[in-house]
């Protein structure tokens, strides 16, 4: 049977890659770090399949058919379409067809309705933080999109909800295969609207604090009170409660924190320790 | 409020070096592709920001004028004008 093997957050912001040479030194190291530390922690948890679930930027999909939640079952994946991630070392990723049917299927049995995609193009919000954790391989991938940018999105806890449906969809799957789960987007930004380049490190660390204490209603609590008040970048933390409920809300570890004033958004990598049975799997 | 084809003429220079490229050479032939209303046609042509901001997805607005080569520190000064005279208009009932 598959095994859920690890779970990870990262942020994404454009400006880490198209703005690098901008950032301040000492916020570019502590950067670097993190990523190195989310890479080492991916590695540790040896992935055959990653799950990678991400907002999509306006490259798959548009207002004609906009969907809350797809999955992508594709044998392949085209990397990133943005021409300033022309430098992202796969021009094509490999999928698992196999485990993303089982998602869909597992979904759709328990009343879940995601939209499904045979060939999805995998923009920035996937491909940044594979490319700076720096895997020496990127491992076969499910791509799930999470719509975290254009209103209406799914409620924080139905995405909650998600988390945990992957988790026992994962636990299901008949194949002996390590799955890792990894999260990305936000946590506070603002782009395209007049509070543009703000980060309210205010929220960031209580939303930090509220995934350290694992309480789910805590969590789903505070941000349905503060994302419709706060910049529309920190939707994308639909992502990591995604995480949170593959991970039972439990375990979660802060890699590192940072508001990223040149790349406008509050910078923020996480894991989540899965408990003794994937401590003895993965030794540290 | 969404501008369906101020929506989609983002989207598909976004999506479409090809034609990012046209619309860089000539706005007008591009623009003339889409059924723009005439006022939505002309904030576009003035690189009006706070106006096509109320009829399109930031991110997609965001995209469109970093296409176009507007500075960053242009455009949020932009948007941040366009939200306080919003806000003074709010206060003014």
């Amino acid at each position: 049977m598959a095994r859920l093997a690890g779970v990870f957050a990262s942020s994404h912001a454009p400006l880490l890659v198209r703005g690098w040479e901008h950032i301040a030194a000492a916020r570019k190291g502590r950067l670097a770090a993190a990523f190195a530390e989310l890479g080492r922690r991916i590695a540790r948890a040896r992935p055959d399949v990653l799950i990678e679930i991400a907002p999509d930027h306006w490259v798959n999909f548009f207002i004609d058919n906009l969907p809350s939640v797809c999955i992508g079952v594709g044998e392949v994946h085209e990397g990133p379409p943005e021409p300033w991630m022309r430098d992202f070392p796969q021009p094509r990723i490999a999928g698992h067809p196999r485990l993303a049917s089982h998602l869909l299927t597992a979904a759709l049995e328990r009343d879940f309705e995601p939209s499904v995609s045979h060939h999805m193009k995998l923009d920035h919000g996937f491909c940044i933080p594979l490319w700076k954790a720096g895997l020496d391989a990127i491992p076969a991938l499910v791509p799930i999109v999470i719509n975290g940018l254009e209103p209406p999105m799914p409620t924080v806890r139905r995405c909650y909800a998600w988390g945990a449906l992957l988790a026992e969809a994962i636990a299901t799957y008949p194949e002996d295969l390590r799955v890792a789960i990894l999260a990305t987007g936000g946590l506070s930004h603002s782009i395209g609207e007049p509070t543009m380049g703000e980060i309210d490190e205010a929220f960031d660390r209580e939303c930090i604090r509220q995934f350290e204490s694992g309480s789910e209603r805590a969590l789903i609590e505070f941000l349905n009170e503060h994302l419709p008040r706060i910049g529309n970048g920190a939707a994308e933390v639909r992502s990591w409660v995604a995480a949170h409920g593959a991970a039972a809300g439990r375990g979660f570890e802060l890699i590192d924190y940072g508001p990223v004033p040149e790349v406008y958004v509050g910078c923020g990598f996480a894991s989540w320790d899965l408990g003794t049975s994937a401590a003895e799997d993965n030794p540290r | 409020m969404r501008d369906y084809w101020l929506g989609r003429l983002f989207f598909d220079l976004q999506n479409s070096p090809a034609v990012a490229e046209e619309y860089r050479a000539d706005r007008g032939r591009v623009l003339a592709r889409y059924p723009l209303k005439p006022e939505v046609r002309a904030a576009v042509e003035s690189d009006d920001v706070a106006y096509l901001s109320q009829l399109v997805n930031p991110y997609l607005l965001r995209f469109y004028f970093f296409m176009i080569g507007m500075p960053d520190e242009v455009f949020i000064g932009r948007l941040r004008a366009a939200g306080a005279a919003a806000a003074a208009r709010s206060s003014h009932g």
